[in-house]
């Protein structure tokens, strides 16, 4: 059983099944929204209304009174989607949109709201909507997160969990696509699948190959390894792996390497801005005369982005280059070892570190003194 | 990329042409126009053609009059203005022109 909505279209009376007067009235207010510029809105939008109501009435007899949801869709497929309704895009039916082959297009009138994706988010997702919201990488946003909890003593985490709050959740599609900016509706929600539905199948299809030339080089190998044992006088070469297999191969021993590096660069990085704070001096080299406490913070912080920026483009760069978008995985994977690998460092400089219990002590009064700095 | 979509703006530049065409042949009614011009390369759909004509009677190159109607409201049909008449000839020849210039090249 479902509830019925009479509406009147443009003089006209029908009752609808209720999700299909929904689905027509969020149709009718994007046509409305799209025909905002056009003179002759009011009177296009009667004409459509009129169109509406002349193809309700086609699924109507003396025996159905009521228009079903199912119904109401077709006439709406019929009429045809909203986005070509200007006269700008005056277009025939089929033609396709120069923007459906690439990424989604951020459309100026597409509205932009502030939302928590939980989408490949780490806690709540508050820092991932922001990132979506000024489009910038969302570990800058993370680091620009953790730096401002460390400078203001924790007092940062409180406006982290307001935000938690406050912020809404982007749960609908709609939702999500005002949080990127991006213009909603059929068309884009199909073309933002396809591109999914394609990097998921390039994605597959990178793994399947790799899994089948690591079996194959297996293979070999142990016939190899056969062949080695029962003859030994036989000096059998090595077989040469196919060249994706040592890349694949380059690539997995790099990978932690590169880690590695990046690891000791922060905790180089982490002595640098502990002993600045401290001493005022960079280990031991006093910053140039006039610069103020709070601009050295921001040069050290800044150098800190920019040294670590190849590396990241390396790690991250590397597999997505090969048509392997396993980019979300990788960035995921690292954020949780890199707020880990944060927290364990500065738990043990805390406890093991008489410079750094005293920084962390000090905190507060050092706060004060770099607000002032910049006020000043 | 196969050959409709390939020109698909072509088709889309000359969908107000063709409008103008089924406009002089007859008044005609959207429901109707629509209805003829699905069987072809050219088929659109209430969204578009709307704001099409209304664009059209902007420039004065089609009118509406209202007509009584068996089923229903009156409704609206469309014939061409005179401007509109001149256009289309404008048009025409253009055409004729384009064809012309398309069957020289190359046989």
């Amino acid at each position: 059983m479902q509830k019925v909505v009479t509406v009147n279209l443009n003089g006209n009376a029908y009752s609808l099944e209720e999700p299909g007067f929904d689905a027509l009235r969020t149709y009718l207010q994007r046509a409305q929204a799209r025909l905002t510029d056009n003179p002759d809105r009011a009177e296009i939008m009667a004409d459509l209304e009129q169109a509406i109501a002349e193809k309700c009435a086609r699924f109507l007899g003396s025996h159905k009174t009521v228009v079903t949801s199912a119904e109401i869709e077709t006439i709406l497929a019929e009429m045809g989607p909203v986005e070509n309704a200007d006269e700008r895009a005056d277009t025939v039916r089929d033609a396709p949109k120069a923007e459906s082959q690439g990424a989604p297009p951020r459309d100026a009138d597409a509205p932009k709201r502030l939302y928590q994706i939980r989408e490949g988010a780490m806690l709540t997702g508050v820092c991932n909507g922001l990132a979506a919201f000024f489009n910038v990488d969302v570990t800058l946003v993370r680091i620009i997160f953790v730096i401002l909890a460390i400078c203001t003593a924790g007092a940062w985490v409180l406006v982290y969990i307001g935000l938690a709050f406050i912020v809404p959740y982007a749960d609908t599609s709609e939702d999500r696509a005002a949080a990127y900016g991006l213009p909603f509706n059929a068309e884009e929600l199909i073309s933002q699948a396809k591109l999914h539905h394609a990097h998921f199948k390039a994605r597959h299809a990178w793994r399947r190959q790799w899994r089948r030339e690591q079996r194959a080089w297996h293979r070999h190998w142990h016939r190899q390894w056969r062949h080695v044992s029962e003859q030994a006088q036989m000096a059998a070469t090595p077989p040469a792996p196919s060249m994706g297999y040592v890349g694949n191969t380059v690539l997995g021993i790099s990978l932690p390497f590169i880690a590695v590096v990046s690891a000791a660069l922060f905790v180089v990085w982490a002595f640098a801005m502990i002993s600045l704070l401290t001493t005022g001096a960079i280990f031991g080299w006093p910053l140039p005369p006039g610069v103020p406490l709070w601009a050295g913070v921001v040069i050290l912080v800044a150098l800190h982005i920019l040294v670590t920026a190849p590396l990241r483009a390396a790690r991250f760069g590397g597999p997505r280059h090969w048509g392997t978008p396993a980019y979300g995985a990788w960035a995921a994977l690292y954020g949780v070892l890199w707020i880990a690998f944060t927290a364990i460092f500065f738990w043990f400089a805390y406890l093991h570190i008489p410079q750094i219990h005293a920084l962390i002590e000090r905190l507060p009064e050092i706060w004060t003194h770099v607000t002032t700095g910049i006020t000043v | 990329m196969d050959i409709p979509q390939k020109l698909a703006p072509i088709r889309k530049g000359l969908l107000e042409f063709v409008i103008l065409r089924v406009v002089a042949a007859d008044k005609v009614y959207v429901a109707d126009m629509l209805k003829r011009l699905s069987e072809t390369e050219f088929a659109t759909q209430e969204v578009t053609l709307y704001p099409l004509l209304s664009k059209l009677r902007r420039e004065e190159l089609v009118d509406y009059e209202w007509q009584e109607s068996d089923a229903g409201p009156p409704r609206k049909y469309y014939k061409l203005t005179a401007k509109g008449r001149a256009q289309l000839s404008v048009l025409n020849d253009y055409w004729k022109d384009l064809n012309r210039t398309l069957a020289d090249f190359g046989k």
